[in-house]
Order: C-alpha cells, then sequence, then structure tokens
C-alpha cells in the first residue's frame, strides 16, 4: 500500500553499469544484447577533438517509468499489465499473450520478451525479489557506487524521496506525453 | 440436410481437380500449392523455434506478419463494404456481387486470423483471457472481439444470402457491416492510439483505414471477375465494371488528398520525430513504388485519362494495387516503429540509435505469403462448391442474367 | 511489510546455471556434510527464493574483482550464492559494489575455472594436461615427471642456490600466504605486480613526502586529475566521493587527459594533454604559482628541503606556460588560470597522485613535480587536501625467514651494488621490493642473469597477458624448467605451466584480515561464504599440502652443500636446526585462527568481523545511517584529516625536493624537463595507449559472461577524421603492428581521442582455448606494447609505442 517512485541524483552517474549487472543477478534476467531492464544511457560526443562538449555528454541511467498514467497499462487486451498495490506496473506472465501492444505503445523503451515464458518482461523495482522480503530497496539503488538512485514512497511525505523532490528540481523523460512517469532526474 | 442451411454443390475430392488444363489455371494451381506448402514450412518452423524464428526485435515488435493480417482484414472489409453496397444500400448495378464479395470477405478474414495466430505468442489464453479479464480500453482488445463478431456476422449473412433469404441476409449484413466498419477503425486506432509515436498518433488511421478497405475492396472485385470471365466482358459487366472504376477512382482521389495533407502537416514545422519519420517514409522506396506509384498513381492515373474505360488495364493495374495495398501495410507497421523510443547509446561500442532497422525472416515471409495460398484454396473451393452467382431463385438473378 | 508475491515463477538455480544451459556445478563438494559453513547469523526467512527453500544466508566477505576489496554480503541459498550485495558497514568502499563486484558470482560459477590438479602431459604451451590428485601433484613437483624436473632435481643440481626459483604474485588478500612460502624458501627472487603497476607513482610520491598518500576527494574543492579516470579505474572511496561533488556541486574537477574519458564528460573542464607530457604541465604550474608568489610561504619555511634550490631551477630553466603549451598542447592561458585557481582552493585543493602503470620514462620525475606542487600550497596532511590517514594495527604473526648460504642474491643488481666477483646489470636505479618484471624477464632471456634460475611459482598472476611485449614472456615461460602455477581460471599463463594447482575463488575462502588505513580506517576480513567447488582449496591449504611434501627432502639438500647449516647441526641437533627451516611452519594454523589472533587486543572483534566483516574501535557508536544512500562512519572530529601536523612523512620530517643520493644513480634529482621527453609521433602512425573500462579488471574479468554481457569486446579508437581518410567504419576489422608484434581488432571511430592517438582497453585477446568466452576475443595490447623501462625503478612504460593502423 504505498506508490513507489525513484529519484535519480543523475549527475553523478559515472556509466560504470553495476545497476545493469545488480538487476539481471537479482531478478535472474537473461544474458543478451535485447534483453535488459535497465540500463545507462550516453550520448555521442559533440564536437571535434579536442574541443569536445562536456555538458551535452551525459549519462542517463534509464529503465520503466512505472508510469501513473501507463500507456501500456491502457493497451494490454488482457489486462496482462496492471498496476499493483504499490503503484508498480506489472506483467502477470499467466494473463500476457505477447501482442507485443505495449512494447509498441511504450515511449521508453522499457519492455523485452522473456524468452523462457514468452511473455514481456520489464524492471518490477524489484517487487519479487527484494520487496517481497521486506528490503525497500530495489538492487539498482542498493549497489551504486555513486548512489544516483533514492527509491521510496511517493505518498508518504517525509519519505527520502518524498522531500528530495520537494526540495530539489527534478524532470521526467516525455513528461509532455502525459504518462505521468514515477522516475525523476535531479537537476 | 446440410444443404438446408448452406445451399451448395456435391462435394468430392475428385471434383476438386476437374478444372480446365489451361496452362494459366495450371500456374495458378501450382502457385496455391506452393503457397500452401510455404506456410506449412513456416508453421513448422515457428513451431520449433518459437518466436526466434521471426525478425522482431525488442525496439521493433511488429513486423511482416502483422502487416499481413492488417492487409487481409482491410481486404475483408472492403469487400465486406463493397457488397454492403449491394444488398444492404441496395445499389442494384452492385446487387449481383454479394455472395462472391461476401464469401471474399470470409475467406481473408480466416487467412488473416491463420497469419495473426502464429504472431500472437499464446493464442489460447487470448482466447480466454479476453474474455475473462478484458481490457477494455486497448484497440486490440476491440479490434479482436469485434472482428470475432463479424466474422460470424458475415458468416451467416452468406448463409442467409446462399438461402435467398434476404430479411436476414439483410441484417446480418448491416450488422456486418456496422461491426466491420467499428472493428476496422479499432484496428486504425491501434495505431491511432499511440501516444509515444507521433507519425502514427491521431485520428488519421482510424479513419483512412476505412477509406482504404473500400480501395481495396474495388481492387479486388476487379481481380477477382477479370479473372472470372478471363478478360472477355460483355456489355453489362463492362458497365458494371466502369461503375466500380469510378467508385474507385473517386477513393483514390480521396486517399490522394488524405495522403497529401498527412505528410504535409507531418513535415511542417520541422517537429521532431514526426518530421524526421515522414521525411525518411517519403524518401523510401517502400513508399515511392509500392504505395504511391502501384497503389495510387498508376490505377489513379488510367481511370483519369480514360474516364474510367479501360477496364482491362485497370484490372492488371489492380494486381499491382494489391501490391501498393500491400506496401501500405507494410509501412503501417514499419513507419509506426521505426523512430526508436530512447536514443542513446546503452553500450560504448556501438553506433548511436537510428532509425530502426527490420527485415523479415524467411519464416516470416513463408507464413505471410503462404496465407495468400490459403486465400486462394479456399476460393477455389469456395467457387467450386458454393454458389457465389446469383443463381435461380435469387431476387437479382435475372439482372445478373444479362450480366453473365 | 507485505507484498503479494507475484505468480512469477522462478527457475531453480543462478543465473550462470540457467545462461550456459548446463549445470555448473559439480555436486561432490556442494552439498557436502563434511565441511558445513559455520553458522552466521543474518538469516532471512520468506516466501520466494531463488532456489525455493525460502530462506537466504548472508555471509560477509570482501569483494576479490580488484584491488579494492569492496566489502560485501553473499547471499547463499542452499549452498548457492545467488546474489552480492553492499555491506554498509565499511568505510573504504561507502555500500557499494561495481559492475565486477556483482559479477562476482560468475568467478565461482565459471564452468571454466579450474577444478583440480593439473599436470603437463603434452609441450610447454600446447595446454595439454592430465588430471592428477593433489598427492600427485605435490609428487610431481618435487620429483618433476618425464617432461620436466622437479625441485629436487633442479636444487641439487643448483647446489641448494635457493635463488634459483622465481617467485611472483598478484596483487590479493592472499598474496602475504604466498610470500610466506617464498620467503621461507630463502629465495632472493620475488616479482609482483608492481612494476607493471603503481611501483613509480607511489615511489615517487614516497621519496618525496615519505608515503602514497591518498586523497580527500570528499571535502576537497578544486582537483586536477591528469591521467586518473576515476570514473572507469574506479577505487574507493575516491570514485564514491568525487562524482557526487563535480559539475558545480561543491567540487571543481580539471580532466587533463590524451582521451576524453568518462572522467572528462563527469569534470568541470577538459584538457587534452600530449601524451606522457604531464611533466611540463606541472613544472609550468610550479612555475606560475612562484612567480605569481601564490605558493604557501609558511608552510614552505616549516616543512622544505632544499626548497631555493628547486625554486631556482623552475625559474632558470622558464619553465612557463608558453614554453609547456607548445610542449603539451594546453593553453598557455589555462594553465594560468588552473595554477590561480588552485592556490585559491588551497588547502583544500589536490593534484591527484594518481595510481597506475606508467606512462613514459619520465614518470619518476613528474610525480614528483606533481608531490612538491601539492605541497607548495600546504595541502599536505589536512582536510581537502592530500592525506596520510590512520591505520588500526594489528598483532602480527611470526614468519619464517631461514638463511640460506648458498642463496644467491636478487637477480636484478645494480652494478655498483653488485658483490665482488657478481656479475650485474643496471637497467635501472632502484631495484624495489616488488622487482622489474620486465628487466629481470629480458635479462632471463639473454641468459645476463648472474646465475641460473630455473624453477618458478606463480599465484594468481598472469605474465602472458600483464607486460609488454607477449612474445618474449612465452619465450620465457618456455624456457623455464618447472612452471607451478597457482591460479583460479586456465589464463594464457596456465597453459604454459607445467604444474597446475586449483585455488578456490575468494568465495569460498577465509583470507588473512587486513587493516585499511585512511581517513576512516577499519579492519575487514573475507569470510568463506561456501564451501569450496570441486578439488579446488584456498592458497594456505595448497601450500601447507605443498611444504609438507617438499620442505624435508629439500632440506636434506641444504644439508648436503649448506655449511653454516651443517655447523649448526653439528651444534646442537638436526632436529632443532630444521625447526628453522620447516618450510611448513606457516601454514600450520588455519586462517581462521590466524585471524583471531591479529584482532585478539580488540574486544569484541573477531566476532564482529565474522559476522559482519568489518571492525573499528567504537564502532557501534560511530557507525549511523544517515539516510538511504549515506552513511557515518565516524563523525566529522574523529576522522584522521590530520595525523603529522601538515608534516610529510619522510624520514626528515619535509618534503624533499633535491635527492642527491638520486643522482650518483644517474637519475635527476630534481625534476627538470629534458627534451627526450616531448612528444613524438612519426608520420602516418600512432601513439598507442592502454587503459581501463569499469567493466572489466585488466585480464583477470575476460571471461566472465556476465560482463562480456555488458561489452563483448575491445575495439581501438581511431579518430573519426583519421578512420574516415582511411575509409575504416565501425567494426571493421583492423590490424594494429609494431615493432614489438601485431594484432587484430574492431575500429572504434570516435572524436575522444587525438588524431595522431589510438587507444583500446587491456585484458583482452587471450590465447587460451580453455577460457570459453575470452578465447581469441578483441585484442590483447601487449601483444604490441614494447618493453620499455622507466630508468627509476624499472617499471613497464606503456604508453611509448608508436604503431601503425591498417585496415583488413
Amino acid at each position: 500500500m504505498a506508490n513507489y517512485g525513484m529519484a535519480l541524483d543523475y549527475k553523478n552517474c559515472i556509466n560504470c553499469k553495476a545497476c545493469e549487472v545488480a538487476c539481471k543477478e537479482e531478478n535472474g534476467v537473461l544474458l543478451g544484447a535485447d534483453s535488459h531492464r535497465i540500463w545507462v544511457g550516453a550520448n555521442d560526443v559533440k564536437g571535434e577533438w579536442p574541443n569536445l562538449d562536456i555538458a551535452n555528454a551525459s549519462f542517463m541511467p534509464s529503465q520503466c517509468q512505472h508510469c501513473e498514467n501507463a500507456p501500456c497499462q491502457e493497451v494490454c487486451p488482457t489486462q496482462a499489465t496492471f498496476y499493483d498495490e504499490n503503484g508498480i506496473v506489472q506483467v502477470d506472465v499467466d494473463k500476457c499473450i505477447l501482442c507485443s501492444y505495449c512494447m509498441v505503445a511504450c515511449p521508453y523503451d522499457a519492455r523485452y520478451v522473456d524468452d523462457r515464458t514468452m511473455t514481456v518482461d520489464k524492471c518490477t523495482f524489484c517487487s519479487d525479489t527484494r520487496l517481497v522480503r521486506g528490503e525497500i530497496t530495489t538492487a539498482c539503488q542498493n549497489t551504486c557506487p555513486t548512489k544516483v538512485r533514492t527509491f521510496g514512497d511517493l505518498d508518504d511525505p517525509e519519505s527520502e524521496i518524498s522531500i528530495l523532490l520537494m526540495t530539489r528540481e527534478h524532470f521526467s523523460l516525455k513528461a509532455h506525453l502525459g504518462t505521468k512517469p514515477k522516475l525523476f532526474y535531479l537537476t | 440436410m446440410f444443404n438446408k442451411i448452406l445451399p451448395h454443390r456435391k462435394i468430392t475430392i475428385k471434383a476438386l481437380f476437374e478444372f480446365d488444363k489451361t496452362p494459366f489455371n495450371i500456374f495458378m494451381g501450382f502457385l496455391t500449392f506452393i503457397l500452401v506448402m510455404a506456410f506449412v514450412v513456416g508453421v513448422g518452423n515457428y513451431l520449433i523455434h518459437g518466436h526466434h524464428a521471426y525478425g522482431v526485435t525488442r525496439e521493433h515488435p511488429w513486423g511482416l506478419m502483422i502487416a499481413m493480417y492488417v492487409f487481409f482484414v482491410v481486404s475483408s472489409t472492403g469487400l465486406c463494404i463493397i457488397s454492403a453496397l449491394g444488398h444492404v444500400f441496395k445499389f442494384k448495378s452492385f446487387e449481383f456481387i454479394g455472395k462472391r464479395a461476401i464469401f471474399g470477405a470470409i475467406i481473408t478474414i480466416i487467412s488473416g486470423f491463420a497469419v495473426i495466430a502464429f504472431e500472437i505468442g499464446h493464442p489460447v489464453r487470448m482466447a480466454i483471457y479476453n474474455t475473462i479479464s478484458p481490457g477494455v480500453t486497448s484497440a486490440i482488445w476491440g479490434m479482436g472481439v469485434l472482428y470475432s463478431i463479424y466474422l460470424g456476422l458475415i458468416t451467416l449473412e452468406f448463409i442467409f444470402l446462399s438461402r435467398n433469404d434476404h430479411k436476414w441476409s439483410t441484417m446480418f449484413g448491416l450488422g456486418g457491416l456496422v461491426i466491420g466498419i467499428a472493428a476496422h477503425s479499432n484496428l486504425g486506432a491501434v495505431f491511432g492510439f499511440l501516444i509515444g509515436r507521433p507519425m502514427t498518433n491521431g485520428v488519421f488511421y482510424p479513419i483512412y483505414f476505412i477509406l482504404s478497405a473500400m480501395i481495396t475492396g474495388c481492387y479486388l472485385i476487379l481481380l477477382m471477375y477479370g479473372y472470372k470471365y478471363k478478360m472477355k466482358f460483355n456489355k453489362e459487366l463492362t458497365k458494371f465494371l466502369v461503375h466500380i472504376a469510378r467508385l474507385l477512382g473517386l477513393l483514390l482521389g480521396i486517399l490522394i488528398f488524405f495522403e497529401f495533407w498527412r505528410f504535409l502537416t507531418a513535415i511542417y514545422g520541422n517537429v521532431p520525430e514526426r518530421a524526421d519519420t515522414a521525411l525518411h517514409v517519403l524518401a523510401s522506396p517502400n513508399f515511392l513504388f509500392g504505395e504511391l506509384l502501384l497503389g495510387m498513381l498508376i490505377p489513379f492515373f488510367i481511370i483519369l485519362f480514360t474516364k474510367a474505360k479501360a477496364i482491362k488495364y485497370l484490372i492488371y493495374a489492380s494486381f499491382g494495387g494489391m501490391i501498393g495495398i500491400f506496401f501500405m501495410r507494410y509501412d503501417l507497421v514499419h513507419d509506426t516503429l521505426v523512430y526508436p523510443m530512447q536514443m542513446m547509446k546503452i553500450t560504448e561500442y556501438q553506433l548511436a540509435p537510428t532509425l530502426i532497422h527490420y527485415s523479415p525472416t524467411w519464416t516470416e515471409w513463408a507464413i505471410s505469403l503462404g496465407a495468400i495460398g490459403i486465400t486462394l484454396s479456399f476460393y477455389y473451393i469456395g467457387e467450386n462448391f458454393f454458389f457465389l452467382d446469383p443463381i435461380e431463385h435469387d431476387e437479382y438473378f435475372e439482372d445478373y442474367q444479362e450480366i453473365k | 511489510m507485505q507484498v503479494e508475491i507475484s505468480r512469477r515463477k522462478f527457475l531453480q538455480g543462478t543465473v550462470a546455471m540457467t545462461v550456459l544451459g548446463g549445470t555448473a556445478l559439480s555436486s561432490t563438494n556442494l552439498f557436502s556434510s563434511v565441511h558445513t559453513a559455520k553458522p552466521v547469523t543474518g538469516d532471512i526467512n520468506f516466501g520466494t527464493t531463488k532456489t525455493g527453500t525460502g530462506k537466504i544466508t548472508q555471509v560477509a566477505t570482501l569483494c576479490e574483482m580488484c584491488v579494492n576489496k569492496c566489502a560485501a554480503f553473499a547471499s547463499v541459498e542452499n549452498g548457492i550464492i545467488t546474489k552480492l550485495n553492499p555491506n554498509p558497514l565499511f568505510p573504504k568502499s561507502k555500500n557499494m559494489l561495481c559492475p565486477r563486484g556483482n559479477a562476482g558470482i560468475q568467478s565461482i560459477y565459471d564452468p571454466d575455472r579450474l577444478k583440480y590438479p593439473m599436470v603437463r602431459v603434452g609441450e610447454k604451451g600446447e595446454g595439454k594436461f592430465k588430471r592428477v590428485t593433489w598427492g600427485e601433484a605435490y609428487e610431481a613437483i618435487l620429483n618433476g615427471t618425464d617432461k620436466f624436473p622437479g625441485m629436487k632435481k633442479i636444487l641439487d643440481e643448483e647446489k641448494d642456490n635457493r635463488s634459483s626459483f622465481l617467485f611472483c604474485a598478484g596483487e590479493g588478500m592472499a598474496e602475504h600466504t604466498f610470500k610466506q612460502f617464498y620467503q621461507a624458501f630463502g629465495s632472493a627472487n620475488w616479482l609482483n605486480h608492481a612494476s607493471i603497476c603503481l611501483q613509480t607513482v607511489s615511489s615517487g610520491y614516497g621519496v618525496t613526502l615519505g608515503t602514497y598518500p591518498q586523497s580527500d576527494l570528499e571535502n576537497a574543492e578544486y582537483i586536477i586529475m591528469a591521467g586518473a579516470n576515476r570514473a572507469e579505474a574506479i577505487v574507493t572511496p575516491d570514485s564514491m566521493d568525487l562524482f557526487k561533488r563535480t559539475k558545480g556541486r561543491g567540487a571543481k574537477l580539471i580532466c587533463i587527459d590524451p582521451r576524453f574519458t568518462n572522467t572528462a564528460i563527469k569534470s568541470d573542464k577538459w584538457l587534452a594533454i600530449n601524451p606522457g607530457t604531464d611533466l611540463a604541465f606541472v613544472l609550468a604550474l610550479t612555475y606560475v604559482t612562484l612567480t605569481e608568489e601564490l605558493e604557501n610561504k609558511e608552510y614552505i619555511e616549516k616543512h622544505f628541503n632544499n626548497y631555493e634550490q628547486y625554486k631556482e631551477s623552475i625559474l632558470t630553466n622558464k619553465y612557463t606556460p608558453q614554453w609547456a603549451e607548445k610542449i603539451t598542447g594546453i593553453k598557455a592561458k589555462e594553465i594560468y588560470t588552473i595554477a590561480r585557481e588552485f592556490a585559491q582552493a588551497a588547502p583544500k585543493a589536490v593534484y591527484y597522485p594518481g595510481r597506475r602503470s606508467t606512462f613514459s620514462k619520465n614518470d619518476f620525475q613528474l610525480r614528483r613535480a606533481m608531490a612538491i606542487f601539492q605541497a607548495l600550497h600546504g595541502a599536505i596532511d589536512c582536510k581537502g587536501g592530500l592525506v596520510f590517514g590512520k591505520k588500526i594495527p594489528l598483532k602480527s604473526h611470526e614468519g619464517l625467514a631461514p638463511l640460506y648460504e648458498r642463496s644467491e642474491a636478487r637477480a636484478v643488481v645494480k652494478n655498483t651494488n653488485a658483490k665482488v666477483g657478481e656479475a650485474g646489470y643496471d637497467d635501472c636505479a632502484v631495484v624495489s621490493g616488488g622487482g622489474s618484471w620486465l628487466s629481470w624477464r629480458n635479462h632471463y632471456l639473454t641468459d645476463t642473469h648472474p646465475y641460473k634460475v630455473r624453477g618458478m611459482f606463480c599465484y594468481k598472476h598472469n605474465p602472458m597477458m600483464n607486460m609488454p611485449n607477449t612474445a618474449k614472456t612465452a619465450q620465457m615461460l618456455k624456457k623455464m624448467e618447472l612452471v607451478v602455477t597457482i591460479d583460479t581460471m586456465p589464463s594464457d599463463t596456465v597453459m604454459y605451466a607445467d604444474v597446475v594447482l586449483p585455488e578456490c575463488t575468494y568465495l569460498e575462502r577465509t583470507d588473512p584480515v587486513k587493516t585499511f588505513g585512511g581517513v576512516e580506517p577499519s579492519i575487514a576480513v573475507r569470510n568463506k561464504v561456501v564451501e569450496p567447488l570441486y578439488e579446488s582449496k584456498p592458497v594456505m591449504e595448497i601450500l601447507n599440502g605443498l611444504t609438507k611434501k617438499i620442505s624435508k627432502p629439500l632440506f636434506e639438500i641444504t644439508k648436503a652443500y649448506d655449511e653454516d647449516v651443517q655447523e649448526e647441526i653439528e651444534d646442537s641437533s638436526e632436529e632443532e636446526v630444521y625447526s628453522e627451516f620447516d618450510l611448513n611452519l606457516p601454514f600450520k594454523h588455519t586462517q581462521e585462527e590466524l585471524n583471531h589472533h591479529a584482532v585478539s587486543m580488540y574486544e569484541g572483534a573477531a566476532e564482529k568481523l565474522h559476522k559482519d566483516g568489518v571492525f573499528y574501535p567504537d564502532m557501534d557508536k560511530y557507525f549511523k545511517e544517515l539516510s538511504i544512500n549515506e552513511h557515518q562512519y565516524y563523525p566529522e572530529n574523529k576522522k584522521a584529516y590530520s595525523v603529522r601536523g601538515g608534516a610529510p612523512k619522510t624520514p626528515s620530517g619535509k618534503v624533499e625536493c633535491n635527492i642527491k643520493s638520486f643522482a650518483q644513480k644517474g637519475v635527476d634529482p630534481m625534476p627538470i624537463w629534458r627534451d627526450e621527453y616531448n612528444f613524438v609521433v612519426p608520420n602516418g602512425k600512432f601513439k598507442l595507449l592502454t587503459g581501463r573500462h569499469a567493466q572489466f579488471t585488466q585480464s583477470g574479468t575476460a571471461n566472465n559472461v556476465m560482463l562480456r554481457d555488458l561489452m563483448p569486446e575491445n575495439f581501438i579508437w581511431i579518430n573519426k577524421r583519421v578512420a574516415k581518410e582511411k575509409n575504416i567504419k565501425f567494426a571493421d576489422i583492423v590490424e594494429v603492428s609494431s615493432e614489438t608484434g601485431k594484432v587484430q581488432l574492431k575500429a572504434y571511430p570516435t572524436e575522444k581521442i587525438a588524431p595522431n592517438q589510438v587507444f583500446f582497453i587491456h585484458g583482452f585477446g587471450e590465447e587460451s582455448d580453455a577460457l570459453t568466452w575470452a578465447y581469441k576475443n578483441g585484442g590483447n595490447d601487449n601483444t604490441v606494447i614494447s618493453d620499455g623501462m622507466e630508468p627509476v625503478y624499472g617499471a613497464a612504460a606503456m604508453h611509448e609505442t608508436n604503431v601503425e593502423i591498417r585496415k583488413v
């Protein structure tokens, strides 16, 4: 009974990819280029050596945004994609028919096909692995060397993440689409 | 007894092979056989390797098979609409095509379902959970449910048409038409509802689908009757075909008009994602040769410059037109997905993401084109065992006599 | 809190087992009840686990995937390690695990790992071995086989010259254990990774400031990081502290690097510099500081030796920024700005020492100049500057260091130090503890050692991959008559071994407790998480078994040739004398017993270390969780920023600007510039640079599937414009060739590197076909890098090779 989200102090990110490995190890995600729940994105550097653009070359970790108005949930024909009671967008493995509509509808490239179940998979905020045993941290947050991520309950006004979001400016990706993503990038 | 429900000729295997062994017919038979075999082999490979047999990727999850599915259901809806012009809206000159057109609608949608059954990962689950756990905001749910109902309605319509029961056939025909249009625009809405895809998002696809369905229907009618009469038309038939051609001309004109404004508004202002995709599409050979030239311009100009009179050329052009329609469907799927949702490199040693590349695997080609073989087989079966043309007790038999 | 357990079904076993399709585990030891893991607190019970058992046990360990030793908790379910999580209690790593730390699970479950002892049956280097028992392996080491001689034969023929055996080891927590074997054995030939790593930088600071310092990046306001890539070559806690504060959030980071690294991306300013010319940059900074009187005169007065001489040298040599601009490529304006900004921020300013293999021949002078520049501002031993920190002492235990009369001195000897009758040679001015690998190897190959070295013991070390000129290293290993390797993976070096002894991975053993000094010191230990798989053993047990076998027989040889020993036996008894020569002595205790002893003076330490892996005095009082991401280890007033009142740790207590003893050895006593240091690349060629990415630790991780998932192979960085000229596109195979050798790998056109330089990361291109994923994957830089050395310590100079690039 919470509403989980994540704040990212993305300027800390050094693109080491510890979060990617921790996610795959924690959640048993298969290896393979297409098969990733979370990733750190980097821009191709602008300019010509030695005049290169530092400001533009940033690292942006990203994953499923667990939108409050998720397009993936809206387009699922069997309600396999649903919001659980913690505000996490989940995929019910038994109901997913792999029509891939959610993969087309997601504006964030968050979804992929899990080859073992032949259903659509994505970040679950570690709900079946860590949250279920009482650890309110995600694998990616826990392992980050520069502590980019803060995971917590947005409905609790005194949680760390709520305070962070109230005291620091932030933005979300593709906010103009109205998906109400719950990943907040602190500036 | 079965004959009472649905009138048909005697069905024997032997009868299937009794046809005029002209070179063209043998070629058609052979082609059908090859295509059906291709379908079987493709499905076999899919059953062995699963979804990995397809060339769809994480960024491009829909491919040739979805495009083919759309191709078939568009054909089906189109034929349904054209057929409805006859016995629902009672345009006299369109009445005699009723049964054939509806039969065409049935077999094309069955072929479409055959393709999509192997594209959806868990089709049986779909049947179950679409019913007990429906996602009513999902256009795919709407489309799936509506097309299932649609199939039922047009089957019943065909049955009642065959029994010359015009009260029921008209009712089911109307129902089929309305549900068909609803289903088809839902299919367009599958793409139109995508907020993350600026090129596709919006009102265009739900609406344009109906228009292109009618165009496809016209092409198919031209092809069907061109094939049946081996391009030898008497005066009455020619008159009918000219009517179709004029209708087609009007629809093509509207389509060209729609597409023009669609692309112009997409490019105007150079809005990122939308303009990039639109310009990419406009420059691609799929669009220029397929959609534009074969699908729209050649038939349109033939109709325009010959005042719809060059029926033979038009029928040949319809074949190109169907290819053009195929490219319209393929482009529909590809254009929706061509612009990546995230533009950053996720590993150091890669090129920066550009427009997504997709090419279908042989399995996808086999199943998709093979499904055409299914359509051809069913058409042949229908031609042989059902009464696709008006028969004695049919209401408009007399009109048909003249045409025949 | 209750979370609805999802209906997601977990597959049995870990990712390792599912992905690789088959069982990666041998069943022999896994569920053995003979050695049960000691009961550990921290059991967690809940519904869904990866093995469906519903129970997780947490064991405190320290990562061994690189030098940092980050503290981790290993989650064990049903005897299988399913996850490694950070341990928040360790002040050095600050509650994190990098990608390699997380991927550590793959090292224990790698199907390619060494499982049992092996003995060579094919030709040397073929990699053909036959499996033997431990007893047979020890027997082969002592007495040899038909393919190679044993220790007994060699030692006998060499008349008990114990130095006829070389001992080399890589860095690790058990290196100390192996070194005990070397010391007890009595050889003088010890080589470790220092001369292919940070020997020069640590010595440069060592002779100038007394020790190699750390940097207080948590409080520094201005940092110059030249040639150190902390965003990719992660060092704890520096990487953790620094990148939270750059980009206008408290610290200004100036990144000086020929390449546009990830550190450059995270910095506030990046300046491209010609490789190997950092010394000119530092001298120019010093020039500005001195001419504009930005230095801390009070500090210099109190803590400098020979300052006036150094100042005169700087000024008379006219090391102006304009002069430096021509050499380095950095604009004079920038040098002025940096010098001024540094002075303004001092003493909370750091010219980051760096910690890596040597760039070029002037590295020693460079590090000295850097140390002096830092000290000019008094930013030594203070908050925000360079710090020495405190170390929590441990009780040491007795080792064994017997004297063998017949044992020759170290086979790397400076001519002037050579004893009468001893041949010597001079590749480097100083022979440090870690020796000079390249010098040693090259002299071995040209038969210019003063005596014969015929056998080698190699522990956790991969000479075939780690040092320049791979071809020569292969020759060396072929020539060595007895090569014994102790390793976890079938590396390229193991392929050249005669006897292969499998060590268990770090997750399967308890290692010596270690004290980690710094501003927030602590003690940490690695606890065994699961029993060793297959027949692998910790090096402690391996040496225990080996020494039991060889000690007595080899002592017989000593008795035969060593006159001192013969006398002593006459004076007392053989038993008494042997008790000082018993090689098994250091290995009689278990590691747990030794660890207990080491921390015995701290109450409760042993238990805390066993349960939580970390201990420091008053830990329970000081350690607090401030937020999800931040912990307090020591309160601010208890942090050891200053331990010397600002004074350096040199014997004199002063910063040594002019070291006259070096002059006698032919080394410049003060950092000065020489023209031979200029950056020169012949037309059409490229300077080859090497370095790291955060996803790999040199060559040790090349076979790790999780890490290869992030980056399948290494690519060579070529400037985009140059690539276009040569019609080289992304992923085209190119051949890189130098006088030393050639290698092929894929090309990565990028603007992140200069048009006359190329770069690719180290550690790929293995030739061992026993490594499924690493075999012939990418390119090995050491095939191409020339084996030049810097002249002071004989460390490998890695950035002095010019290469040609050709599209294949």
